[in-house]
């Protein structure tokens, strides 16, 4: 059976930068745990063996939405290849207001919700949109930004896809860390 | 294929030299264009308020945390500026969107110097101010009369807290 989060709130950590961070550049990413809107499971340790990308979206965050076009290419030009998790970790974006953006916006993946954002926490995730690409055995081996502006005719360093293409090619990353600069989580408040 | 950085980061990484002079007194600009600030000019910045309890405020017109939080920062500023206490506002907007964030500051009765993130290496810029911080926003951090960073508020933080925190450092 696989390891299920467990979801206990970890209190305090709504307004600062989350101490909960397990998984960083360079090692293994334990399995975690995601609920697709519709209700669907998906365990992390079920789709090592690819080259995994856990992107952290928002629905209401304006960067993040500046990026939807670019997420769909890159779900389009990588999916055969690389299994996608995308994320939202936002305590104020409920699972139909998750539902409801992806079709909107005309999202050609599914989005997981992550409650109490358990699985933010331990990937430090800040922001969003915020990215990770695990190896085929499970280390992560970038994190960071999609690319370096919101503004596609100003992007010169496309992070994501150049870090995709060298795992993918069993290459080393070049910068296996960049900043990704956007709107903060909006982590669950608990009492005390 | 990779874009080559634009001839506009080359210019702006240039025309940020003259900027770094920080403005001491806390007089309105509330016609003034907004002062491009890199790396280096934000932290000759920040030693230019040494003798001062700083909280510099990184903001954006498209955070609407950021917008809230404005107006509530700006009457801290005013309860607490006698004492020693001064509110740097910059904005992580990009260019075309300048003049919507000097609106908005107006608006907001901003009165200290206002400045705009313009950094050739928008990494280098945000780690210099906090290796911790990604650059998500809001993102406040507060700097000791010693000009020394003491605490990062990441996120939506109450404006209680801030004056809790700004309160130890009097």
């Amino acid at each position: 059976m696989k390891t299920l989060l467990s979801l206990i709130a970890i209190a305090g950590i709504a307004t600062q930068i989350s101490s909960a961070q397990e998984f960083k550049v360079g090692a293994p990413v334990a399995d975690f745990s995601l609920r697709e809107t519709t209700g669907r499971a998906v365990n992390y340790s079920d789709l090592k063996g690819k080259v995994t990308v856990v992107v952290f979206i928002a629905t209401q965050c304006p960067v993040s939405n500046a990026y939807n076009e670019r997420m769909n290419e890159l779900y389009g030009a990588f999916a055969g290849r690389v299994n996608f998790i995308f994320v939202n970790s936002n305590a104020t974006e409920s699972a139909e207001n998750v539902r409801e953006h992806a079709r909107k916006v005309g999202f050609v993946f599914p989005v997981y919700k992550d409650p109490n954002n358990v699985v933010a926490d331990r990937f430090g995730a800040q922001s969003t949109p915020e990215t990770y690409v695990m190896d085929s055995s499970g280390v992560m081996r970038y994190h960071g930004y999609i690319d370096d502006s919101q503004t596609p005719s100003r992007v010169s360093k496309r992070g994501l896809a150049l870090a995709i293409q060298a795992v993918l090619d069993g290459k080393a990353v070049e910068k296996p860390e960049t900043r990704a600069f956007g709107c903060t989580i909006k982590r669950a408040r608990h009492a005390g | 294929m990779m874009r080559l950085p634009s001839l506009y980061f080359v210019l702006c990484a240039v025309a940020v030299a003259p900027a770094v002079q920080p403005r001491l007194d806390a007089q309105p600009r509330l016609d003034a264009r907004l002062v491009p600030v890199n790396e280096a000019a934000y932290a000759k910045l920040v030693a230019g308020h040494k003798g001062k309890v700083l909280l510099v405020d990184f903001w954006a017109t498209w955070c609407e945390p950021c917008r809230a939080e404005m107006p509530l920062l700006v009457k801290l500023e005013q309860k607490l500026r006698a004492r020693g206490f001064e509110l740097i506002t910059v904005s992580a907007d990009e260019p075309e969107q300048e003049a919507a964030a000097a609106k908005v500051l107006k608006d907001d009765g901003v009165a200290g110097p206002v400045y705009l993130k313009k950094a050739a290496d928008d990494d280098k810029f945000i780690g210099a101010i906090d290796a911790k911080w990604g650059g998500a926003l809001p993102a406040l951090f507060l700097y000791d009369r010693n000009g020394k960073k003491v605490r990062s508020f990441i996120g939506e933080t109450p404006v209680k807290e801030l004056e809790a925190a700004i309160e130890k450092f009097f």
